[in-house]
């Protein structure tokens, strides 16, 4: 435990411990010893008393006692400073609706358009969004904004806009019949108000089948100084499902059953990895815009703060800390922790459903020894003779096999998942337990961050996560 | 009433003359009407080109040695073990070997012999005569010798033999009836044999694909995803799949018996090769059926037998005409010492009898046979729209399996293995479009067999029933039984 518990504490010294090894002036004892003494410097003469009082961005750590502050990082400041602006709020794979000031209001121009999403590598299916996009590009403002939205409705059908959560007049409020008419095909409709909330909002079409369909997107509100403690990365995720049968394309919007999960508009692992560094005070933002499927929500290596829910910002008196949160449907959760653990941690829904895509059962050929479709589909009239799986000892086993046999990724599947700059230098087999409502929190030495995010220097699979793990 | 003259005495020589000119008379009319020719006769071929899909009737000579039908004294070829048969090499068979084409043969042979028999000249009668025994203590007043001849009139001989050489026509075109319904019935037993092989083919496939149900379900309940009773019905169905299959078997083992009884062979027949696919014609209803009207031998041989049936009524009309008989005899008079002659001369004498009843009863045969023509062309006609309409609707059904249905069913299986490798459908849906795939190819294998079967009887005249015996010339209840055709 201490030497384990001392490795890790190397991490925070890395940088110069890496360096140092290079040159070979140090063994492992010596950095080890290094590290030791920079604690014990840092915690100065109480660390006797209050060995776990201290909390460090760079280790595992517990913080002190739950009413501390520190306590499992919750009040613990991210690397930038107080009193600035909020840090741009980031949605992978997502845009932003852009505005232009018109008379001192802040005005968004929103379209309601068929769209064709490439959940999966090569596979593009037809949902529904906003400007092209399934979820809708990101809103984002400040407190105390007057917006204006015009929507143009170019779908084929009514629809309206609702502002998940906003207090605004009743009059935009966009609830078909109750509060307004129906946009009709090819028409435009504006909704105009102040913004006196913060915090994560959505916006959504109020009519359910187009709900179904995919139709919504963030409305995230800043408030003009950022809160306390400041955080160095805002990320958020939107998690949606939907039935599509095999050999279509198109979601069934009435079905009861739900066979493909999205993030932000991708299933994993095409995902795309959130990318931080270590020590940073990251908060995620997550809403489950699900049709009917609620979400235990599972981060790795990391606890978190939640700190704040569709309604806004919860006192830091009232956040609760967590590895797993059950986000229902039409709420949203924010997340805040520091990301002292360096490594890919897996950030996923924890239904077991949830974790895996368009799922169909194992039996048949998949699992028989030698056979392989090819062979059906080489000569059809003549179909190949049938083996028998049940041969192999594994079978006398009731419940074998479990392990889903994993969808062939070809190789220009593999290319568009590893082309991507957040991906670098993860395993090359990265992707086979990433599916579904999986993402990938990527927590990077910022030696290592910026050779993945900001070099252009070539990374072969596994060797940034090579390089973490020999740090340890 | 026979007018009777006494034998008398008269000049040897002109009564030898009369005897010598009689018999001369007798035996040139014999040896003007010895074996018949049967050249020239219409509707006489063989059936050729059996390729192509329709028969064609090409003229053959059907001199000795060469037989308009093969015939039952050829020896047996040998079938070669597992010899694969095509439907030329299964056509000749039966050309050979079909009894009922000797017996059609037969038929014409004992029209022809009718004929020639009808056309004889009548046999004179020859006698002895001895009269007035012991008149005054002689051997006799007269004892001699007597022959006695008929002499035929009216052409009752003439018309009798081209009543039979009609008759003999119609034999001809019954027979080639009788061909067509052998070829016929070999390729359309071809077809269904053909048809048998492929469906044993699927059902093999079907079984292979109950098999793996009943695997897949036994690992789906091994992961708890099927039940003991899905395990039970996947018994079922495969133990009803290989009932199937079993049936397919015996369908096939007996589609070979039944082409090896209509080619009329007994040794067991190996598997036919063949397609039983073949470009799609479309027939015009009023096409066809202008063509069965004008070429049916059916019907050529009803209209023949009708030429036959006005032959007998100027037959029978003439018949009443008497005929003479003539008698010549030479003795001796031994009362007198001399020798002497007689010349004798009878005539019938239609008074009560001038066969007004045979005349009747001909013409009502002669008015049946025109009504045999008609009844024949509405049978024709009916037996068409009949073949017509399986024609066309399995002409249909081919085309569209062939266009849409197979593709797209195989579309439907390929598009689900291809799912299926991408781990996006079960293999309980793949085998659900496999099952399909090859219950379609069973129902198009049937619509093949129909199709054909359909083509052959419309382009062989309807003709079907290889082994029913041939068609007789005469209908039944016709009159004809003399012993002495006429
Ligand atoms: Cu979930």
């Amino acid at each position: 435990m201490k030497k384990g518990l001392s490795r890790r504490q190397f991490l925070a010294t890395s940088t110069a411990a890496v360096a140092a090894s290079a040159l070979g002036g140090r063994d492992v004892q010596g950095q080890e010893s290094t590290a030791e003494s920079r604690q014990k410097q840092a915690n100065g003469p109480d660390s006797a008393q209050s060995s776990f009082s201290r909390y460090s961005r760079y280790h595992p750590s517990f913080g002190g006692p739950p009413e501390s502050d520190h306590y499992l990082g919750k009040l613990v400041p991210g690397l930038r400073q107080s009193g600035l602006p909020p840090v741009p709020f980031e949605a992978p794979d997502l845009g932003k609706i852009p505005w232009r000031m018109v008379g001192g209001v802040k005005e968004f121009e929103i379209r309601c358009t068929p769209v064709k999403r490439e959940f999966l590598p090569g596979q593009f299916m037809n949902v529904w969004g906003y400007n092209g996009s399934l979820p809708g590009p990101t809103i984002e403002a400040f407190q105390g904004d007057r917006v204006r939205f015009v929507v143009h409705n170019e779908l084929p059908e009514p629809t309206t806009f609702h502002w998940h959560g906003l207090e605004l007049p009743v009059q935009f409020d966009g609830v078909p019949g109750l509060t307004q008419d129906l946009i009709p095909p090819g028409e435009t409709y504006v909704y105009e108000y102040d913004l006196h909330q913060t915090g994560t909002f959505f916006y959504h079409s109020h009519v359910t089948m187009q709900e179904s369909f995919g139709m919504a997107g963030f409305f995230i509100i800043h408030p003009r100084i950022a809160y306390d403690p400041p955080v160095d990365r805002d990320f958020g995720l939107i998690f949606q499902n939907f039935f599509i049968s095999p050999n279509t394309a198109t979601p069934d919007s009435m079905a009861m059953n739900w066979n493909w999960h999205t993030i932000n508009g991708r299933s994993g692992p095409y995902t795309t990895p959130l990318v931080c560094k270590h020590g940073e005070r990251v908060r995620i933002r997550l809403m489950d815009f699900s049709p009917m499927q609620h979400h235990p929500i599972h981060l790795h290596g990391h606890t978190f703060w939640l700190t704040g829910t569709e309604a806004g910002r919860i006192p830091p008196n009232a956040w609760v800390p967590r590895n797993t949160t059950l986000t229902g449907v039409a709420m949203a959760q924010d997340f805040e922790f520091i990301a002292f653990n360096p490594g890919d941690w897996i950030f996923h829904c924890h239904m077991t459903h949830h974790m895996m895509n368009h799922m169909t059962q194992q039996v048949g050929p998949r699992i028989r020894q030698k056979v392989d479709v090819s062979r059906y589909l080489a000569d059809l009239p003549n179909r190949p003779p049938v083996e028998s799986s049940l041969a192999q000892p594994a079978f006398e086993v009731p419940g074998y096999p479990q392990k889903m046999q994993g969808m062939e990724m070809n190789a220009e599947a593999m290319r568009k998942l590893n082309e991507r700059r957040e991906t670098r230098g993860m395993r090359k087999q990265w992707h086979e337990g990433v599916k579904g409502l999986m993402t990938v929190l990527r927590v990077l030495p910022e030696d290592l961050y910026n050779r993945v995010m900001h070099s252009e220097e070539a990374i072969q699979p596994g060797e940034i996560f090579e390089a973490v793990a020999r740090r340890k | 009433m026979k007018i009777s003259h006494s034998p008398r005495a008269c000049n040897r020589l002109p009564v030898l003359g009369i005897i010598a000119l009689a018999l001369l008379f007798i035996f040139t009319s014999c040896a003007s009407h010895n074996l018949p020719s049967l050249g020239g006769q219409p509707g006489q071929g063989a059936l050729f080109e059996p390729e192509n899909g329709t028969i064609a009737a090409s003229p053959e000579q059907t001199g000795e040695g060469k037989p308009l039908f093969g015939g039952v004294s050829s020896p047996e070829p040998v079938l070669t073990e597992g010899e694969a048969l095509s439907l030329s090499k299964l056509e000749a068979l039966a050309r050979q070997h079909n009894p009922t084409l000797a017996q059609a043969k037969a038929q014409i042979q004992s029209e022809h012999a009718k004929a020639l028999e009808a056309g004889l000249y009548p046999n004179p009668v020859i006698g002895y005569i001895g009269e007035q025994i012991s008149v005054r203590g002689t051997v006799g007043e007269f004892q001699g010798g007597f022959i006695r001849q008929k002499i035929v009139t009216a052409g009752k001989l003439r018309l009798s033999r081209e009543k039979y050489q009609a008759r003999a026509s119609a034999a001809e075109l019954l027979a080639l009836a009788q061909m067509y319904r052998v070829i016929n019935a070999v390729r359309m037993q071809f077809y269904r044999t053909l048809g048998a092989e492929r469906k044993l083919e699927v059902q093999q496939e079907l079984l292979e694909t109950a098999e793996d149900r009943q695997v897949t379900v036994q690992e789906m309940f091994n992961v708890g995803q099927a039940n003991r009773a899905d395990l039970h019905q996947t018994r079922v169905l495969r133990q009803a799949q290989l009932l199937n299959v079993q049936q397919a078997e015996n369908d096939l083992a007996m589609e070979r018996e039944t082409l090896g009884a209509i080619i009329g062979l007994l040794q067991p027949l190996g598997e036919v090769t063949g397609k039983l696919e073949a470009p799609l014609r479309h027939l015009v209803w009023e096409e066809a059926l202008e063509r069965l009207l004008a070429e049916s031998p059916e019907l050529a041989a009803a209209h023949a037998n009708l030429k036959a049936d006005e032959i007998m009524v100027q037959r029978e009309k003439v018949e009443p005409i008497p005929n003479l008989f003539i008698e010549g005899s030479a003795g001796r008079n031994f009362e007198a010492s001399e020798t002497v002659y007689g010349v004798r001369a009878f005539v019938e004498v239609p008074l009560f009898d001038w066969n007004q009843g045979t005349i009747r009863q001909a013409k009502a045969d002669w008015r049946r046979q025109r009504n045999e023509v008609r009844r024949t062309e509405l049978s024709l006609r009916q037996s068409l729209a009949d073949w017509f309409r399986r024609f066309r609707t399995a002409l249909q059904k081919v085309t569209e399996y062939q266009n849409v249905i197979l593709p797209q069913s195989e579309q439907r299986y390929v598009t689900r293995l291809k799912s299926y490798r991408a781990d996006r459908e079960t293999w309980p849906g793949v085998l659900e479009a496999q099952q399909d795939f090859f219950h379609r190819g069973l129902i198009y294998i049937d619509q093949l067999v129909a199709w054909r079967q359909a083509q052959v009887a419309i382009d062989g005249f309807l003709l079907v029933g290889g082994l029913e015996p041939p068609a007789g010339v005469v209908p039944p209840g016709h009159i004809d039984s003399v012993p002495k055709p006429r």
